[in-house]
């Protein structure tokens, strides 16, 4: 496990380094144009999947160009994992950790992260990102899969709360706590996804301020923010449509917490014109109240130990 | 425990029901969202079934960004199209979600010009027989060894 992780496992809430600042987006090849163009990009988040290793002298291959011109800009990018599986029963896979972990040391990534969720079971994929019950034997089963992880990173990992629009019968911890002991038993980070509170509190009917209470925000390396629809009574966060203005509030309402170092807009489809897209983003930055981004460090980031060690 | 609070809600130890059988009641969830088999229970039904939805219009949007004339040949009815002929299917991606649609659209006559060469250019270079997952053909990967 690397050093920072180790760090952040015991360092007190509220005070750790944020690994990434500022406005960031979820890279697409479909918006690659949009976001070079951003003057004032604090980094970006590329799923990890889409990432093809293997075979870095063709395409798909390797980070693309789009990528690899961000980096080469100093721009940090974070490989964001969506089928790794962390809550799947039968374990993780080591195959698709190695392929993390290779991501982030290809990135020269300042983190990585995951989902609170299980994506297959008896060699069945979902197709989806699925809630495990919030229950002792599932925190387990995501402990070990974080732990397996971690011991494979030499960056620390964030991971995201989803959206899912069920919940299963038998949960025994509230989301916040379930959480917190996640976190706390493993040092992880949390990536805090503002949508997501807000469609599983409106589709629980809760509230989504008494939901933060109870979430470990001093954990916070950075918040997702995106879009969604109303299906037939229940919000449904599609990464389709534009940031609801409930998002935004809850995003205000974080950062007045304290919790919103660095966020970012996730958009998977439907992409609008550019001059919408940078609407979207300066709303972003409006309700976070994100500062200007620190200049990039010229120099390459060492990966092994991001912060000094004693 | 450092966080206030935290803690099982429920007291005693293991849940009310199957504690130690996550995998099953994974994979019996897994099946009941995408194999057609029947809910498990305790479950809201409603729930799930927003959730089989839901999967089913990402599979078909995903399949259309990976077979884009085909999709635009089927405009307005791509997603109902496509969501009817991927429900109960096993999820292997949207380059198989996309064939298996275009295979259903040629046997509908639903199949436009593009659409057409979009599913020959791939048939040229891929074997698909609608078990196994689609294969590309020796030669393309003779002709992708020489490309590298």
């Amino acid at each position: 496990m690397g050093a920072a992780v180790a760090a952040a496992a015991e360092g007190p809430p509220g005070v750790l380094p944020a690994p990434v600042a500022g406005l960031g987006v979820g890279w697409r090849p479909e918006i690659a144009g949009v976001v070079a163009r951003l003057p004032d990009l604090g980094f970006c988040e590329v799923i990890a999947e889409s990432l093809d290793l293997r075979h870095p002298d063709r395409p798909p291959a390797g980070p693309s160009r789009g990528v690899t011109d961000l980096r080469g800009r100093g721009i940090p990018v974070v490989p964001h994992g969506v089928r790794l599986g962390l809550g799947d029963a039968e374990g993780v896979d080591p195959g698709r950790v190695a392929h993390l972990a290779a991501c982030a040391r290809a990135l020269d990534a300042p983190l990585v992260s995951e989902h609170v969720a299980f994506v297959r079971a008896a060699g069945r994929e979902a197709g989806h990102l699925l809630p495990v019950p919030r229950t002792r034997e599932a925190l387990d089963v995501l402990v070990e899969g974080v732990r397996r992880t971690q011991a494979e990173l030499e960056v620390p990992l964030a991971l995201e709360p989803i959206a899912a629009l069920f919940d299963w019968p038998d949960d025994e911890y509230a989301e916040g706590d379930f959480l917190t002991e996640l976190l706390d038993r493993t040092g992880a980070l949390l990536l805090l996804d503002v949508a997501n509170v807000h469609a599983n509190a409106r589709n629980r009917g809760q509230d989504p301020s008494a939901v933060l209470d109870r979430m470990p925000l001093g954990r916070v390396a950075y918040v997702h923010v995106a879009g969604g629809a109303v299906h037939d009574g229940l919000y449904h966060d599609t990464h389709l449509d534009p940031v609801p203005s409930a998002v935004l509030m809850l995003l205000e309402e974080v950062r007045e917490r304290g919790a919103a170092p660095a966020v970012m807009l996730e958009r998977d489809g439907r992409y609008p014109p550019a001059a919408e897209l940078r609407g979207e983003l300066a709303a972003i930055v409006a309700s976070a109240r994100l500062g200007p981004i620190p200049s990039a460090p010229s120099e390459t980031v060492p990966s092994a130990s991001p912060e000094p060690v004693p | 425990m450092s966080a206030g609070g935290a803690g099982p809600l429920s007291a005693g130890g293991a849940g009310p029901t199957g504690a130690g059988d996550l995998a099953a009641r994974q994979a019996a969830l897994v099946a009941a969202l995408v194999d057609g088999a029947p809910d498990p229970p305790g479950f809201a039904a409603d729930r799930l079934a927003a959730t089989r939805e839901a999967l089913l219009r990402k599979r078909s949007g995903q399949a259309a960004a990976a077979w884009p004339l085909l999709a635009a040949g089927l405009g307005a009815d791509w997603s109902a199209f496509a969501c009817a002929v991927l429900a109960g299917r096993p999820v292997s991606g949207a380059f198989r979600d996309g064939w298996d649609v275009a295979l259903a659209a040629r046997s509908a006559d639903r199949l436009t010009e593009g659409a057409g060469r979009e599913l020959a250019a791939r048939e040229r270079t891929h074997r698909y027989d609608g078990v196994r997952p689609p294969r590309r053909r020796l030669i393309t990967q003779v002709a992708g060894l020489f490309r590298r």
